[in-house]
């Protein structure tokens, strides 16, 4: 979850440390393969990923959220994991991405992204022997080819794939093909739902994807490699959210282990960097304590009922043993029964924590997991209901919480006792976290695929409307 | 060794023929990489189980190193399946071409790298892309015209433009109707003479909602009409044609009920699953031991037909004398050479011991495992949990209270047997020929608790009528000697004999005669009349008895057809 690490696997050559089910994936489609170096962006709440196709990681991932401060009267941006490091004064955080997965703010939002990709992937061209400092320069035509370089899209030779929520508006596709075309210059793009990609990524071209993302949890129906828009869902009971209730809990769970011994480091006023930025890294910390401590109550059955042997869920919770944390103050505390209630609301409403303090407000019973599911499954013709659950593939970085899949299983055989169910969730944390990268990677990276790029030709033609149809 | 001597003790195995030619001998260490065979010499036999292996690159094998170079190059192509000629870049093994090589690679210019361009450009042409292949698209029927819209395809259900939008839609999804039916969005114009402005002051009417059924129904309807243009069914190829059948034959109320029931499946509750399950489970058993149970009935059918046995069972009903009729059973099941019919381990049980029906009828279907199922009644009882059983749940799986329980076992169709032995030998016999006569066997052929009860009936009710019989007889004899012993008087007193006096004396005699089979006849009156009466009762009685016997034949023959099957 640590977004400042860039991925361990693979970095060059295709070396993995882990063989797993992907790559035996990727041997089985190595033969239907064709590279034509295309370029995979994934932007997602939290994180932004970007690599070349053919990959089985992306080599970028970046923050979403950029840093903004004024300097010497003028405003600076800071991208990518910079924005964790300096408190500047005045620096402000903020996201182009809003709570719900769409777009808000789309001048930030092309910065962040074509810093994602030429900070690590294009980066700069390879410039005129006879010109590029090498070799000796006369002065006065520097600045002209500057200009020409400047002028040079960063994206002309890279095909790219973008993903995207399932219930993306028609507006914002528009927009990103826009961007894609006529600031970045890419020769042919595509845009592809993340649910869809996650599906390819676990090898399946019909399942039942649920995504467990940073701001939103999505369920999505996905039938021969396209969606079925109405049975799409999704809720902002996301990493976030989680995140919001481990707050509102430790508000609650005062009686320290030891109190916190630390200096805290003051700011003038006038060197104060902003709010967010505070926000920022106490969502870091506390990401930290989620993927430590943090757990799902396994199941079977809510956290607040009662086992088969007449002894509460709770109370069986509150024997296993406690893991211990300590926070970068000092303060630390073994935690028992209250790592499993935090997470516990994503599937049961009454268990939330109340916290008047939060954006988030309290979840209503059709925002949890189960009633996601069902209103999706509902929304989808009978027959393909079982065909379905027996393909429910779990992605996203927050669905790694302990014993998630576990719960998630036991809910859904409580939900629909009938038919078999079968989850597929890799256990292999990039796949997990990469998962609609990696179908992107995937995608973009077979032969057959070549014929449903949208060209430049084609978009000229046709107009930003060109992604509607092509892209269903 | 030892370990797998004693599995094959354990499972009844034959021991090991030869023992196994040690494979372990042949195995010679290898010389791990990295060590120089003069070093591994050093190390002795057991050498230190360190792996001294270097990470090093694997590299090519040494074979490869004389191949040439053969360089890859970023070469443009186009794909045939689209048609905008898109040029995209991928890496390809460079040809062994007659042109000269291009200048070094590093050193590419504008010009040249153009050229190369122009000179790649044209490859595509003759080579096709190898994915294109796979770009297929359905085969479409024809679009109707306007005319044939109108002459063929009006439906009151469905407008032109509708039609139209559902025609265009199944061709861009190819036919995949989840997908249509979750992408069907048709917006009716509500005026389109109005125009725009109409369009855009009126509010955004409702969707109008399609089942995939509806939309399926229309546009097989549309097909077919469109095949039936193209080729008059008399022409149609026979694929054609079939299609065509599918197609006018598509029902979709028939279809939406079929969804209905699915989905009624899908939603069942754990309960009613977890009930299936079992049932499933039950009927799976029975399938699986029907030809089984077949062949250990048939068994059973042939071992009643052996005589009986009139020896003492008394000596069997210790556990001694149990266990050594036990061997001798085995011992005459090994020498027959026959296949024990309750199994190796059933044979404790008595061959003769539980009727198929008790068997059956000891199934609860709470019963778990297969294993309690085997043994039957006793496993049913010995179950750990007791639970009250309902009257009617009693009479379903056969449980039975007795009051006095006898030690040892006991055969119901034991006590049926006793029953046709009378005292007497005559007796027996007589028995045996109103059983006969009634088509019933000596031996019952499945003496479960119903049928005993009534055999038990019946052979009272033969002992009865069989006691009436008798009465009768000697009254009949009694009678006929009185008879001629009067004919006698008569003939003697014959001239002078008055007749009161005849009368009086006949019944003096009568009464004389009669007093000793007064008693018996149940102090009946003296009277020949009501002799006679009592001849008729018996008669009827016996007219009653016939008929209670043909009603208990009647029956006999279902229970002996109930047997049968």
């Amino acid at each position: 979850m640590n977004p400042s690490n860039p991925p361990q696997t693979a970095e060059y050559g295709g070396v993995t440390i882990h063989p797993s089910s992907l790559e035996h994936l990727l041997t089985y489609v190595a033969s239907r393969l064709d590279e034509v170096s295309a370029i995979v962006l994934d932007p997602g709440y939290s994180t932004t990923r970007a690599g070349f196709a053919g990959e089985d990681a992306p080599k970028s991932l970046i923050p979403t959220y950029y840093g903004k401060y004024n300097a010497d009267g003028q405003e600076k941006l800071i991208f990518g994991d910079d924005v964790f490091v300096t408190p500047r004064p005045g620096l402000s955080v903020h996201n182009p991405i809003g709570r719900d997965g769409i777009v808000e703010d789309w001048d930030m939002a092309e910065k962040v992204w074509e810093y994602s990709f030429t900070s690590r992937l294009t980066g700069a061209k390879a410039s005129d022997p006879f010109h590029n400092g090498l070799n000796e320069i006369p002065s006065e035509e520097l600045p002209t080819e500057m200009e020409v370089e400047a002028d040079e899209k960063p994206l002309a030779d890279s095909p790219l794939l973008m993903t995207e929520p399932g219930w993306n508006p028609a507006k914002a596709r528009e927009k990103t093909i826009e961007i894609a075309m006529e600031k970045w210059g890419t020769p042919a793009f595509y845009l592809a739902r993340n649910g869809v990609l996650s599906a390819f990524a676990s090898g399946k071209a019909s399942a039942l994807v649920i995504d467990i993302g940073a701001s939103n949890i999505s369920i999505t129906p996905v039938h021969d490699g396209m969606i079925l828009k109405r049975g799409v869902q999704h809720s902002p009971l996301g990493g976030d959210y989680i995140s919001s209730q481990i707050q509102a809990f430790s508000k609650t769970a005062v009686e320290a282990g030891q109190p916190p011994q630390a200096k805290y480091k003051t700011f003038p006023a006038d060197k104060a960097p902003d709010a967010s930025y505070r926000s920022l890294l106490e969502e870091r910390t506390i990401s930290e304590f989620k993927e430590c401590v943090v757990q799902v109550w396994a199941g079977p059955n809510k956290l607040s009922a009662t086992g088969p042997n007449g002894v509460s869920n709770e109370e069986v919770a509150r024997t296993t043993p406690g893991r211990p944390f300590e926070f970068p103050d000092g303060y630390n505390q073994v935690f028992g029964v209250d790592r499993f209630r935090v997470t516990e609301s994503l599937f049961d409403a009454k268990a939330a924590i109340p916290d008047p303090d939060s954006p988030f407000p309290a979840p209503t019973p059709s925002q949890t997991l189960p009633e996601l599911i069902k209103a999706s499954l509902a929304a989808v013709d009978v027959d393909l209901r079982p065909h379905l659950l027996a393909n429910v593939v779990v992605t996203g970085a927050s669905s790694l919480l302990y014993g998630f899949t576990d719960r998630l299983n036991h809910e859904l055989m409580a939900l629909y006792p009938g038919p078999r169910v079968r989850i597929s969730a890799p256990g292999n944390t990039a796949e997990r976290r990469f998962g609609s990268w990696i179908g992107g990677s995937i995608l973009a990276s077979l032969g057959t695929f070549h014929q449903m790029w949208i060209s430049k030709k084609e978009y000229d033609e046709h107009g930003p409307n060109i992604v509607e149809k092509r892209c269903k | 060794m030892a370990a797998a001597a004693d599995v094959r003790d354990m499972l009844d195995l034959p021991a090991e023929g030869q023992p196994r030619p040690h494979k372990k001998q042949k195995v010679v260490e290898k010389r791990p990489e990295g060590i120089t065979r003069e070093l591994y010499a050093l190390l002795g036999e057991r050498a230190p189980p360190i792996a001294l292996n270097e990470n090093k690159y694997k590299g090519r094998p040494r074979w490869m190193n004389k191949l040439r170079v053969r360089p890859w190059r970023m070469t443009p192509f186009t794909n045939n399946a689209r048609d905008d000629g898109l040029v995209l870049y991928h890496w390809q093994r460079k040809h062994e071409s007659t042109r000269p090589p291009i200048s070094d690679g590093a050193q590419m210019d504008t010009n040249e790298s153009s050229a190369e361009n122009r000179d790649d450009s044209v490859k595509p042409l003759d080579q096709v892309y190898p994915f294109a292949k796979y770009n297929i698209q359905i085969r479409m029927p024809k679009r109707y015209t306007d005319d044939e819209y109108t002459k063929l395809l009006q439906s009151k259900d469905w407008s032109r433009e509708e039609t139209d939008y559902l025609v265009d839609l199944v061709q861009e999804y190819n036919l995949r109707w989840m997908i249509i039916a979750d992408r069907y969005e048709y917006q009716p114009r509500v005026n389109s003479d109005a125009g725009a402005d109409a369009g855009a002051n009126a509010l955004v009417p409702a969707t109008h909602y399609r089942t995939m059924e509806q939309m399926k129904a229309r546009y097989y309807f549309v097909a077919a009409k469109m095949l039936e243009i193209e080729h008059p069914p008399a022409e149609m190829s026979e694929a054609e044609f079939e299609l065509h059948e599918r197609m006018l034959k598509f029902d979709p109320d028939r279809e939406r009920d079929r969804k209905e029931l699915a989905a009624l499946q899908l939603n069942r509750t754990a309960d009613e699953v977890r009930e299936e399950a079992l049932l499933l489970e039950e009927l799976k058993r029975i399938t699986s031991n029907e030809q089984n149970f077949i062949t250990e009935r048939r068994e059973l059918y042939a071992r009643l037909e052996v005589p009986i046995s009139v020896g003492n069972t008394t000596m069997y009903q210790s556990s001694q004398g149990l266990s050594q009729l036990l061997q001798t059973l085995l011992q005459a099941d090994k020498s027959k050479k026959r296949r024990s019919i309750l199994g190796p381990e059933g044979s404790v049980a008595s061959p003769a011991g539980q009727t198929p029906s008790q068997a059956t009828a000891a199934e609860t279907p709470t019963a778990s495992s297969a294993a309690a199922n085997k043994k039957g009644g006793i496993a049913a009882q010995a179950q750990p949990q007791v639970r009250t059983l309902t009257p009617a749940e009693e009479a379903r799986y056969g449980v039975q209270h007795h009051e006095r329980v006898s030690a040892g076992v006991q055969f119901r169709s034991d006590r049926a047997q006793k029953l046709t032995q009378a005292k007497s030998n005559v007796q027996t016999l007589k028995l045996a020929g109103a059983l006969a006569e009634l088509e019933i066997p000596v031996r019952l052929f499945m003496p479960t608790e119903r049928v005993c009860k009534e055999f038990e009936r019946l052979i009272q009710s033969v002992n009865l009528l069989l006691d009436a019989r008798k009465v009768a007889e000697k009254v009949e004899s009694e009678i006929r000697i009185l008879e001629a012993a009067r004919a006698d008087r008569e003939k003697k007193a014959a001239p002078d004999a008055p007749h009161p006096e005849v009368k009086t004396e006949a019944e003096e005699g009568a009464s004389g005669v009669f007093d000793s089979t007064a008693a018996e006849s149940g102090g009946a009156d003296n009277s020949n009349k009501k002799d006679d009466g009592g001849d008729n009762a018996a008669q009827d009685g016996e007219g009653n008895h016939k008929r209670s016997a043909s009603v208990l034949s009647g029956a006999s023959d279902k229970t002996s057809k109930r047997q049968r099957r």
